[in-house]
């Protein structure tokens, strides 16, 4: 298994699901125009059948020219956005293929990239667009993330936040099929937040008819739902007695927030957690030792991204590294003890390398001095530790 | 990668099934609007006969059965690209992870708090790539407060690297004099390397900027100790001035690297005199990750074919040993090798007279008595003269 298999499902499943739903539109829309045409051939033949006059003949053959012409037209235009979204699929890969021939200073710039790319999906998830944006445009990521996606989200969210449900409305609509497969509740609440502000105005009537309107072949799941929502009715919008109290708060309008969030990223297939959370989870995972935890600057290292003060308390309640083989670095230099810079014990247990040992005793005439505890010692009490 | 090629073939085959099915659509709809348009064409003769021939309609009846059969056959020839299409789909899914469950926790970064913290640490992130204006939005769309201060030094460092960048010394030669006891006290050569750019860079002008090279060299005194041979072969370079360094052997001092390696030093160096690390922390992070997160998903998968999940839920390790290679490793981790596992506070390693280091519970149980016998070697002694030791 390698990274790019683990990392990057969503960088080529949204561009497929866009493609998958470009081709049910294609589809959709040459069938269209092929009942449009096949119907103009009934007429005709119908013309025919009646022994109409040569000029209504004519009149209905050119019709049929015109719709012949629209259908090449409609279908042209659909196979062009089929293409142009396998495209963007294609592009992708590419970028992805592109790091196994990349030499070793262009694949640090990928990987660059590719936090970029992660920290893009961050904030688009987490609602920051502009952020997002300006990142991806200054990274010339644009291609490779699914900044589209999200916008379109950003716009119905906006309006949601707004108290309107009409945009939100025709993104259900869009996706209607996939929706229902999804057994999305997403509409129905919507419906259900219409009638809620009705009976906030004081709209009685209208709520009943919008009720009558929306609230009929219903699934049995939603009966009870729609009786409580119903009981409204009988209560003022200043009412504070529960449930109807909680159903005519404000902040019912940022769970369907939520919910559009969560189910445009079912919709696209696309995980409930982020990759950038995945992979910072167990990157700080493989870093965590239990060193980065003791209150003391005997072990803590300005290097080990675990021991700065935010990631250190973001990664406290995540598992630590697994070491069955000691990995041993010197503390003075970070290099690592083996045979070519073996571990030497001071007087009092600390630990250091030879070669930073050997190079502080030229440096100060044979004395040695603790880093850690600031003992002096001669170099030639330092004794060789022996770890297996 | 194979996993790449496998879902390209996928899109390859459809978008060469595309292109196909659109020339065959619009020649085989050019072809019927022609005949179409030439049988509307020959009616149009005797458009004023009030019934059409017999003729004429039985080319009719042949028209309507074409078209009807041409444009019902387009249709069903591009539905039947969607096997082909949901191919590519199932293609991705099968080559690439879909799901993390059980690797990483979703409340580990939830909360406000910890959301705020998280969106400190790729702030910091941006300041360190010198990303400011992006930096600075997302402190604007987050409301997280950054103190100013703590944002002055990688503003200072992204200044003086933005100057190197276009070869101007003058913004890192004053910050490495104000600081020059501090880098001397790290065994920084910054200074020098900065001086001896300038001064390579005065030589390569020609003749006529001898006197200010030689003028320059006195700025090499404080060095001379330090780099005494580097400092000679700036100075012999000077015999070449006359001739051009370029076709000398000290061409080599041109070399533009010197410009790409003087950045990196003064990075490494202004960072770690600032207590800061050298690369980004969430940068190393997610490299990090990204190494760890494959041989994860391997030992998960393993893990339950075998149904032995019970032993990832044992929360504080990691079912596996993650090499990251030796530039991600800070700490020494001690692992005894007699009880295979890590040393902790109360399990700490010791060293025996031999030299040999077990960890202390070990000890107690290889001591029989007021004797053990080191696991290494032929070497008796007392348990009490192991010594704790720190690494």
């Amino acid at each position: 298994m390698d990274d790019i298999k683990s990392l990057e499902h969503a960088t080529l499943k949204v561009p497929y699901e866009v493609l998958n739903k470009k081709f049910r539109v294609a589809q959709k829309n040459i069938d269209r125009e092929v009942a449009h045409v096949q119907s103009s051939t009934t007429d005709l033949e119908k013309c025919l059948q009646k022994k109409e006059s040569v000029q209504n003949v004519a009149k209905v053959l050119s019709g049929m020219v015109e719709k012949l012409k629209v259908l090449k037209r409609k279908a042209e235009e659909s196979i062009k956005d089929e293409v142009e979204a396998a495209q963007a699929c294609k592009r992708r890969l590419e970028h992805l293929k592109e790091f196994e021939t990349l030499s070793p200073s262009a694949a640090v710039q990928w990987r660059k990239k590719r936090l970029d790319r992660m920290l893009v999906e961050n904030f688009l998830r987490a609602g920051y667009y502009n952020t997002a944006l300006k990142l991806a445009k200054h990274s010339e990521i644009e291609d490779l993330t699914n900044i589209d996606l999200f916008l379109v989200s950003k716009e119905v969210e906006e309006s949601l936040e707004q108290q309107e449900t009409a945009k939100c409305l025709s993104w259900c609509h869009d996706n209607r099929s996939k929706l229902r497969k999804m057994k999305s509740s997403l509409e129905f609440n919507l419906r259900q937040q219409e009638f809620i502000e009705l009976i906030r105005n004081n709209k009685r009537l209208e709520a009943v008819r919008h009720a009558r309107k929306y609230f009929t072949n219903l699934e049995e799941a939603q009966l009870f739902d729609v009786q409580r929502v119903m009981g409204l009715l009988a209560f003022s919008s200043s009412t504070t007695i529960i449930p109807y109290k909680d159903l005519l708060d404000v902040s019912r309008w940022q769970s369907l927030v939520q919910q559009f969030r969560f189910e445009n990223f079912k919709l696209h297939q696309l995980n409930s957690q982020s990759i950038f959370s995945v992979t910072l989870q167990s990157g700080l995972s493989a870093l965590k030792t239990p060193h980065c935890y003791k209150n003391s600057p005997d072990y803590k290292k300005a290097d080990c991204p675990v021991c700065t003060k935010h990631l250190n308390q973001l990664a406290r309640p995540l598992p630590s590294a697994h070491c069955a083989q000691s990995r041993l670095v010197c503390f003075i230099s970070g290099e690592p003890l083996n045979e070519h810079n073996p571990p030497m014990m001071l007087p009092n247990g600390y630990v250091y390398g030879y070669n930073s040992l050997v190079q502080m005793a030229g440096d100060n005439e044979g004395t040695l001095v603790c880093p850690r505890t600031e003992d002096i010692y001669s170099f030639d009490e330092a004794e060789k530790v022996f770890v297996m | 990668m194979d996993s790449c090629r496998a879902v390209e073939k996928e899109v390859d085959r459809v978008l060469s099934k595309f292109v196909g099915i659109d020339g065959h659509t619009t020649q085989s709809l050019d072809d019927l609007i022609q005949y179409v348009s030439g049988i509307s064409q020959e009616l149009s003769v005797d458009v004023n006969r009030p019934e059409v021939s017999t003729t004429q309609q039985l080319i009719l009846q042949q028209c309507c059965q074409k078209i009807k059969d041409t444009v019902s056959r387009l249709a069903s020839e591009h539905k039947d690209l969607h096997s082909s299409v949901s191919k590519v789909g199932k293609a991705i899914d099968r080559n690439f992870v879909t799901e993390f469950n059980g690797i990483a926790q979703d409340y580990v970064f939830e909360g406000v708090e910890k959301q705020e913290m998280l969106n400190k640490v790729i702030v910091e992130h941006f300041l360190r790539q010198g990303m400011l204006d992006i930096a600075e939005e997302l402190i604007n769309e987050t409301n997280i407060e950054i103190d100013p201060v703590a944002k002055e030094p990688f503003l200072e460092l992204h200044r003086i690297l933005e100057a190197l960048k276009h070869n101007d010394l003058d913004p890192a030669l004053t910050w490495s004099r104000v600081h020059r006891q501090q880098l001397q006290a790290q065994n920084s050569s910054l200074e020098f390397k900065l001086h001896r750019l300038h001064f390579i860079r005065l030589i390569s002008q020609g003749p006529e900027k001898q006197q200010e090279a030689l003028l320059y060299s006195q700025n090499f005194a404080p060095f001379s100790s330090q780099h005494e041979r580097d400092i000679q072969i700036l100075m012999g370079s000077l015999l070449y001035m006359k001739r051009g360094i370029q076709s000398s052997p000290y061409a080599y001092l041109l070399d533009t690297i010197n410009w790409i390696e003087i950045a990196d030093v003064f990075t490494r160096d202004a960072c770690s005199l600032l207590g800061m690390s050298v690369e980004s922390p969430l940068s190393v992070c997610i490299r990090a990750g990204c190494s760890a997160l494959p041989p994860l998903l391997n030992i998960k998968q393993v893990m339950q074919q075998r149904q032995c999940t019970g032993v990832w839920s044992a929360k504080d390790e990691l079912p596996v040993e993650i090499d990251l290679g030796k530039e991600c490793r800070y700490h020494s981790i001690f692992a005894c090798p007699i009880l295979r596992q890590q040393s902790t506070g109360s399990n700490p390693p010791v060293r025996l007279v031999c030299g040999h280091c077990i960890s202390k519970d070990a000890l107690n149980k290889l001591a029989n008595g007021s004797k053990v016998k080191c696991p290494y070697c032929p070497v008796e002694q007392s348990p009490a003269d192991a010594k704790e030791i720190i690494f």
